[in-house]
């Protein structure tokens, strides 16, 4: 009899559980200090993350597929590092989708197509010429204490703010029709909304046999990235977590939600990262490349303006994508073309020089001077914000 | 059930938008509308299940119900404050 009860409490343990985490959404702090953590551990596994470098490698076997390049990537897309952590992100999203049984592919107005497309064009530029988009151009090049961070900041906020404003324009100006859905459809021979969740909890499984793979062939550290890339699609998607909001809403709303996660996950990374470099865990300027500071802002300003048409970054394009927007595929794809050809366009000419260098903080002004610093500027962003949402001044309409 | 019979002044279609444009739509149609008059959204995006509820709760309008319609749409129901 007990042994009943038992199982039966556990079954209602296990419901709940279920529930908070794959049904109720998770606190965008709560995500942010998890984002800290696994960014931690991917600099402590391999190198600093970061995203566009992974759609490079995507890009650059695209054009060599379709004979438009002749240069063969040096890395397959299965054994380069970031692109191993993004194909991690997409699955990870794609599963934490299906267990919570959002998963469903969605279509959008041919005008969001061309959106999705030019946003995609403008951040694979924006993020050549700031060797980096708002993951590894300023969430880990902040975090590393390359000074080029800070000027893409400031570039994304600018880009944010001009992206918004053509919103406003297209609001006024292009009206659109919506994607309605079709008339309803026979009912299908099997129920998919039930099915989803097994398929879902089947991704994870599978990521974690690609694990044991990747450990056999003597790749575990390929299998790490992928591992840590899930665990960031599923955080990501289960709280919605958006570096777009966080730059966007202080003009849109006001609303200094998405800042404050932003904020928190930054302070823990930077140190974090702090440790590993000022105690030589990893070399200390590592990750730090960044053109300060031309490159830098310049990039987050294009950036900037294209992930507000896209209305997804680098990141979350990854996981809206896995969400199953057709909208961010096209911009998926586009970025990472774009970010291809750039690239080797860039690579061609004299321009680079002109864009500026990384400069590493703490070789600058020291470490003593770097962390409050550091500390000082992002608590400054929070605190503005928080003015901001109170007092509505920077917001736009 | 009552909000099955519930009146809306305006009706606001943002199915296949996704975010931020469902949110601008809303505050932008919202800022027309008299106080007390109530504003239906129709939605697709997942993120405007988070978004018009906050949206909402910090801008002093109030969100009389939110329902899945059949068709697989969501059906959003602003009262503006």
């Amino acid at each position: 009899m007990s042994n009943i009860t038992f199982i039966k409490s556990t079954a209602q343990d296990i419901r709940s559980g279920y529930k908070a985490i794959f049904e109720s959404n998770w606190p965008s702090w709560l995500a942010g200090i998890f984002i800290a953590i696994l960014a931690i551990l991917i600099f402590l596994w391999n190198v600093p993350w970061g995203i566009a470098g992974g759609y490079r490698n995507w890009g650059d076997w695209m054009l060599y597929g379709m004979h438009l390049s002749d240069t063969r990537p040096q890395l397959a897309p299965w054994l380069h590092s970031l692109s191993v952590t993004n194909f991690g992100l997409l699955a990870g999203a794609l599963a934490s989708a299906l267990l919570s049984r959002q998963f469903r592919f969605r279509g959008a107005p041919a005008l969001e197509y061309a959106k999705g497309a030019i946003g995609g064009i403008l951040m694979g530029t924006g993020a050549v010429l700031a060797s980096g988009c708002n993951v590894g151009g300023f969430y880990t090049a902040v975090g590393v204490f390359s000074m080029g961070g800070y000027a893409m900041m400031i570039g994304l906020g600018i880009g944010a703010f001009i992206g918004l404003r053509y919103l406003f324009w297209e609001m006024e100006h292009l009206p659109q029709k919506s994607a309605q859905p079709g008339p309803s459809k026979k009912a299908p021979r099997i129920d998919w909304s039930r099915k989803k969740p097994y398929i879902g909890g089947g991704i994870l499984l599978l990521g974690i046999i690609a694990f044991y793979l990747y450990s056999a062939f003597g790749q575990a550290q390929m299998g790490g990235l992928l591992f840590f890339g899930i665990l960031i699609g599923v955080v990501m998607h289960r709280s919605r977590f958006c570096f777009v909001r966080a730059f966007r809403e202080p003009f849109m709303t006001g609303d200094a939600t998405m800042v404050k996660a932003v904020a928190v996950s930054l302070i823990l990374y930077g140190l974090g990262s702090a440790v590993i470099k000022w105690s030589w865990i990893q070399p200390p300027d590592m990750g730090v490349f960044h053109p300060f500071w031309v490159g830098s802002l310049l990039g987050g300003l294009v950036f900037g303006v294209g992930m507000l048409l896209a209305g997804g970054c680098a990141s979350s394009t990854l996981w809206r994508a896995g969400e199953g927007h057709s909208k961010l595929m096209i911009t998926l794809i586009s970025f990472a073309l774009t970010n291809s050809i750039v690239s080797k366009l860039l690579d061609s000419s004299s321009l680079e020089a002109l864009l500026g260098s990384g400069v590493f903080l703490p070789k600058l002004i020291s470490w003593e001077i770097t962390l409050p610093l550091f500390l000082a500027v992002v608590s400054a962003w929070v605190l503005w914000a928080a003015w901001n949402e109170k007092s509505e001044k920077f917001v736009i309409f | 059930m009552e909000t099955e019979v519930m009146q809306s002044d305006e009706i606001l279609d943002a199915r296949g938008l996704s975010c931020p444009m469902p949110l601008l739509k809303t505050k932008k149609t919202l800022k027309g509308l008299k106080p007390g008059q109530v504003l239906e959204i129709w939605g697709t995006d997942p993120g405007s299940k988070n978004d018009i509820p906050d949206f909402c709760k910090k801008g002093g309008n109030e969100l009389l119900d939110m329902i899945d319609d059949p068709a697989g749409y969501t059906r959003y129901f602003i009262k503006k404050g």
